[in-house]
């Protein structure tokens, strides 16, 4: 084939194109969906995929978030009617707990009555019991692997449910657990009439979900949307949905979630990056943000050097600027100087590592470290990492500037979890990585990542953390029934935690969304969770 | 020729088992645990493992694959892990909506590059000619995710006369191609999609054209008094086979490159499959995705092989 | 993202006609020097290469110095020529500094898989038979891939790095340099004047040397300078679905995926790495298509 080149000896100057494009297709724009009566809060999620919506929900918290506690009930619910104060917990199918004064380990849960599951099936002790056998007994026909593997965790301090009455259960735990009603919210319950109908099949059941929850099961088309309608008849009448639907949609791509909002295609974002909110703003969107537990940390291995001397780890708090991080987050974040944050009952009276580099360098000269090499592993995305790249490379900077010598080690978020229940022993790489998680409750929050018997793999306490004094305060609160008491004994436990330095504090996420102005009534609470059902859409 | 075929069609045998080798093996170069996206955080080492041999993780890989390969060849890939749905049916549902805007967007950049393509050969070195040119360079340059950024700032955020993200406004199970309103959510991911091809098609027509416009034969039809248009639609008989099988393998570029533009729009086909298969590690999902899409253009290759000896029986391949 | 050319066979089948051996390069230069727009382009690229290789000297400030209180600023803002980037972060000096991952991810896999591709194909070619068979085979495996699904397939199993990322445009580019080289291969090793280079008694070697490679080379040279466009493209789109190279790396890529989130602050200066990207690409492309018809290497 001969040939004269597809282009010739000169090429003319390259002229754009998009004007005439830009014409043609704003001609072809002006249509817009037709209003209905019907009101929707669409919800574009941070979540890669739609969280499972059979009762163990994934992807996250988000997945408890928007799916769990939207379709379904647990014992416990979180009280999220509130911004000013933190979360605490509040009776959900069950009606009140106490434990049983002559055996503590069995705590006796009165159920609420008159709950039936959107399908009608009845939420009784009988229930309760087959949720348990469906999430534990594998020798039980409704045994679902996946719910086990995704809920077993919130109720492993549950060894036994002993039917009462129809509305009355005893939990017998294995340890003595006072913070038990802490762990349940989250496991959730689903109708056992719905499972046993499909024949314990849960990919059918999957087409149809029944809970107890506000909002019923609609429809899904995968990967895309899943649709809830309101459940009029929801058991707690102040909580009946003020809007006829709620439509989640799962958008991992921040910058794909502002141009949602803006364009109109979405009502209520989840995370909006920091430079995108001036823009939304503008835009008239209403930018929410509350403090809540939520902590970006380095965990560090305190079982070994550099991080086992105290001072180095001091050091590191030392040489935090957080107020410079805050406000390269264009203030979505508050400086965090412990677990807890000060609102919860468990914050006590830490110290507080404020900034100061001199001292962070004093530190490390004198425990002869320097410079003080260390590797970290961190993740380039994920659940609650916030923005992990450019907020590590930050860090980096500020703990080079005191005499350490920082290598980052990216790897996507499921290899960082991977690590970080693997354990610091099977990745003896790292001595220090960047998961952050919340503490919205005490054994989550401070005793499963430093007391000795939660190390990992039996625990979170990734650092391998250790320290007599700290275990003796951890049982002594699981073993106070008293809660002013038991709060005391863990906002001890806490300061003695934050005096160790046993992590290195940076900042506590605020958790910023931003909602259309068409949203009325939304509270933000200080917590993971969220409810959803206050908002009311004004057309 | 059927001769060729025949072998032809043969040939794809080994092929495609060496694509579903690849495709297994690459899987296990993965770090990271592929149950881990399932469990929270603080899910003990037993707990995964109970997973694993729920889902068969825990065999030899061999076995795997046997197994694996058993199964797909009766057009079983195997369950989603993240959905807990068939792995065929999710792809295919996928495979429709991408090689839905592939197919349009590989048409419209045939028809444009045969318009520009036909303009700049009949002018070789006149300003239309470097026009055309210029927007072929440009759309072979340009980094297409970036464009597609730009487009949704630009139609979406600022002018707002399209959607930003997402196939129909309820959707893809309610989309659409003869609603407006449906359809509008196609266009960006279709403009974006259109100009890597439009700028190797009008190269590809343009060099055929223009080839052919400067043999003899031509020479001898003008001769013979042919009108100009009557010569260049000989021409343009003639270098059909070329710039066809130049078509066909775009459009099968187009179909399994998908997934910068559709993870960018959300656009639920293969490519955003395999972007959420990579995201949350669903093994099963993202083996199966790889497979179809390459046996997608195994198919296509094959097709447009075929064609092409139909049509252009000069070409006697081995 | 620009696919990787797909017109390798029929650019390699109509490959070399004659003997140019001797007087070809100079014959080369000849047309090249009077092709002012290759080489205007050629003359922008070398710019870009050297700025890259200088990058200590030519970038007026440290690309990794960053500061909270110059974030997303605009062009020529104080010393910021081309403004700063979301952690303050001057963007020129980035922008240069990324040059050389990003020159690097164009270059050095083109390079190496046309040693690997041409070794590969010159032997299948000239060996034929069953050796022919056994390396094409696999090759054809790989071409059953369209190559961003090759990469992404890849890349997404062996994780994100710059080592890694080369790997994956190595393992891409590969078969299609193969393919070239073979085919080009082929058609030599069948003309007259190998027969008449044997029957005057020279060695297989010489024979490989003298008259294959020169007559294979040409093609091979400016298929593979076709590629180095494609590469680049390639991996920025890599970079952009994060598998690419780890941060802070400047790399042009990573920088406009992370600054896609600061565009409605500074629109301008967050374009700046994509138009980077688009600049150099067109200027390869140009270049190695001058270089095709300098070489007069048929397409």
């Amino acid at each position: 084939m001969q040939s004269n080149c597809w282009r010739s000896s000169c090429w003319p100057r390259v002229r754009s194109v998009a004007t005439s494009l830009a014409l043609g297709l704003a001609l072809l724009g002006a249509a817009v969906p037709a209003a209905s009566a019907e009101t929707q809060v669409r919800v574009a999620m941070t979540a890669a995929d739609i969280p499972d919506w059979t009762g163990a929900p994934d992807q996250g918290y988000e997945g408890y978030r928007f799916v769990g506690f939207s379709l379904y009930d647990s014992l416990v619910l979180w009280d999220l009617s509130r911004s000013d104060v933190a979360a605490d917990i509040k009776p959900g199918l069950a009606e009140s707990w106490s434990i049983d004064p002559n055996d503590h380990k069995r705590w006796i849960f009165k159920l609420r009555q008159g709950v039936k599951f959107h399908d009608g099936c009845a939420w009784n002790a009988d229930a309760l019991i087959w949720n348990y056998r469906r999430t534990m007994d594998t020798t039980a026909p409704q045994y679902n692997p996946r719910h086990h593997a995704g809920q077993s965790w919130l109720i492993v301090n549950i060894a036994k449910i002993e039917k009462i009455d129809d509305y009355t259960v005893a939990l017998i735990t294995p340890i003595v657990d006072s913070l038990l009603p802490y762990e349940v919210p989250g496991w959730f319950q689903i109708s056992p009439c719905a499972v046993e109908k499909v024949h314990n099949d849960y990919a059918e059941y999957a087409k149809a979900p029944m809970g107890t929850g506000p909002y019923k099961f609609d429809k899904v088309v995968a990967h895309e949307r899943l649709e809830l309608v309101k459940n009029p008849d929801y058991w707690d009448k102040s909580r009946v949905p003020k809007h006829d639907r709620l439509v989640l949609l799962p958008m991992p791509e921040a910058s794909t979630r502002a141009a949602a909002l803006l364009a109109g295609q979405v009502d209520f974002v989840e995370a909006p990056s920091p430079d995108t909110i001036p823009k939304l703003k503008s835009a008239g969107m209403n930018i929410i943000t509350v403090p809540y537990p939520h902590n970006w940390d380095y965990q560090v291995r305190a079982d070994r050097p550099p991080f086992s001397d105290i001072r180095v780890r001091r050091a590191a708090n030392y040489a935090m600027n957080r107020a410079e991080m805050v406000e390269m987050l264009q203030g979505v974040a508050t400086e965090g100087y412990g677990k807890f944050i000060e609102s919860q009952p468990y914050y006590g009276n830490p110290v507080k590592y404020t900034y100061n580099p001199d001292k962070a360098k004093a530190l490390l000269k004198e425990a002869g470290c320097l410079p003080c090499k260390i590797t970290v592993g961190i993740s380039t995305s994920g659940s609650g990492q916030m923005q992990p790249l450019p907020m590590n490379e930050l860090v980096k900077e500020q703990l080079e500037a005191v005499g350490f010598e920082v290598t980052i080690d990216p790897i996507d978020w499921n290899s960082l979890v991977d690590v970080y229940i693997g354990g610091a022993k099977k990745y003896p790489k790292y001595d220090a990585i960047n998961v952050s998680l919340s503490s919205i409750e005490p054994l989550q929050g401070i005793m499963k990542s430093s007391m000795t018997r939660y190390q990992t793999p039996n625990g979170f306490n990734w650092g391998l953390y250790s320290n007599p004094e700290v275990d003796a305060l951890g049982e002594a609160a699981l073993a106070e029934f008293d809660t002013p008491k038991r709060n005391a004994i863990i906002a001890k436990m806490h300061e003695k935690l934050v005096d160790e330095a046993y992590e290195v504090f940076i900042v506590h996420d605020l958790n910023p969304r931003a909602l259309s102005p068409k949203l009325k009534g939304f509270v933000q609470a200080q917590s993971w969770f969220q409810d959803l059902t206050p908002i009311s859409v004004s057309p | 020729m059927w001769l060729y075929a025949a072998r032809r069609v043969l040939f794809t045998i080994p092929i495609g088992l060496g694509v579903t080798i690849i495709c297994f093996a690459l899987i296990y170069l993965a770090p990271g645990d592929p149950v881990q996206s399932l469990l929270p955080p603080d899910a003990t080492a037993n707990d995964i493992a109970q997973l694993k041999h729920y889902y068969g993780l825990d065999k030899p890989i061999p076995v795997q694959y046997i197994l694996w390969l058993g199964h797909a060849l009766t057009g079983d890939l195997g369950i989603s892990i993240q959905t807990n749905r068939p792995v065929t049916d999710e792809v295919w549902r996928a495979l429709g909506n991408t090689v839905s805007i592939a197919t349009i967007s590989a048409v419209l950049a045939m028809i444009i590059a045969l318009g520009l393509g036909i303009v700049a050969a009949t002018n070789i070195g006149g300003w239309a000619d470097r026009l055309a040119t210029a927007i072929a360079v440009f759309g072979v340059s340009v980094p297409t995710f970036w464009l597609a950024v730009v487009l949704v700032i630009v139609f979406a955020v600022q002018l707002g006369v399209l959607p930003a993200t997402g196939m129909g406004s309820k959707g893809s199970n309610t989309f659409s191609w003869f609603e407006w309103s449906e359809a509008r959510y196609a266009v960006l991911p279709i403009v974006a999609m259109t100009l890597t091809p439009l700028g190797i098609l009008m190269r590809t027509t343009r060099a055929s054209l223009a080839d052919i416009l400067s043999q003899d034969f031509i020479q001898t039809l003008r001769a013979k008094g042919l009108s100009e248009t009557a010569v260049i639609r000989h021409a343009i008989a003639n270098a059909l086979p070329q710039i066809l099988a130049m078509f066909g393998l775009q459009l099968g570029y187009l179909i399994g490159g998908s997934i910068l533009i559709e993870t960018i729009f959300t656009w639920p086909g293969t490519g955003f499959l395999l972007n959420k298969a990579i995201l949350t590690r669903d093994i099963p999902l993202l083996q199966g995705t790889i497979l179809v899409l390459a046996m997608a253009f195994v198919g296509i290759n094959l097709i447009v092989d075929l064609i092409q000896t139909l049509v252009d029986p000069r070409i006697k391949r081995i | 993202m620009s696919d990787i050319p797909a017109d390798a066979v029929r650019l390699a089948q109509a490959a070399p006609t004659a003997h140019r051996v001797r007087g070809y390069w100079s014959a080369v230069w000849n047309r090249l020097r009077y092709d002012y727009v290759t080489l205007l382009f050629l003359a922008l690229i070398v710019l870009i290469v050297l700025s890259a290789i200088f990058a200590p000297y030519l970038a007026p400030l440290d690309p990794n110095k960053s500061s909270m209180a110059s974030r997303l600023k605009p062009i020529l803002y104080k010393s910021f020529i081309l403004g700063t980037d979301e952690q303050g972060r001057d963007i020129l000096s980035r922008l240069i500094w990324g040059g050389r991952t990003s020159l690097l991810m164009g270059i050095a896999p083109v390079f190496v898989a046309t040693i690997v591709g041409g070794f590969f194909g010159v032997l299948a070619g000239y060996a034929g038979g069953k050796l022919n068979s056994a390396i094409m085979r696999t090759m054809d495996v790989f071409f059953a891939f369209p190559s961003v699904l090759l990469a992404v397939a890849i890349s997404g199993s062996l994780g994100s790095g710059l080592i890694n990322q080369m790997i994956t445009l190595t393992i891409v580019l590969i078969p299609p340099i193969c393919r070239v080289a073979e085919t080009a291969t082929t058609q030599v090793r069948t003309m007259d004047f190998i027969d008449a280079a044997r029957a005057s008694g020279a060695s297989t070697a010489s024979i490989l040397v003298r008259h294959v490679l020169v007559n294979v080379l040409s093609p091979v040279f400016v298929y593979s300078s076709t590629l180095v466009s494609a590469s680049i493209l390639l991996a920025s789109g890599l970079s952009f679905l994060g598998l690419g190279v780890s941060p802070p790396t400047p790399d042009w890529g990573l920088m406009l995926s992370t600054l896609r989130q600061s565009i409605y602050v500074q629109p301008l200066v967050c374009a700046l790495p994509g138009v980077t990207i688009l600049v150099t690409s067109i200027a390869f492309n140009l270049v190695s298509d001058g270089l095709r018809q300098a070489m007069d290497v048929k397409a």
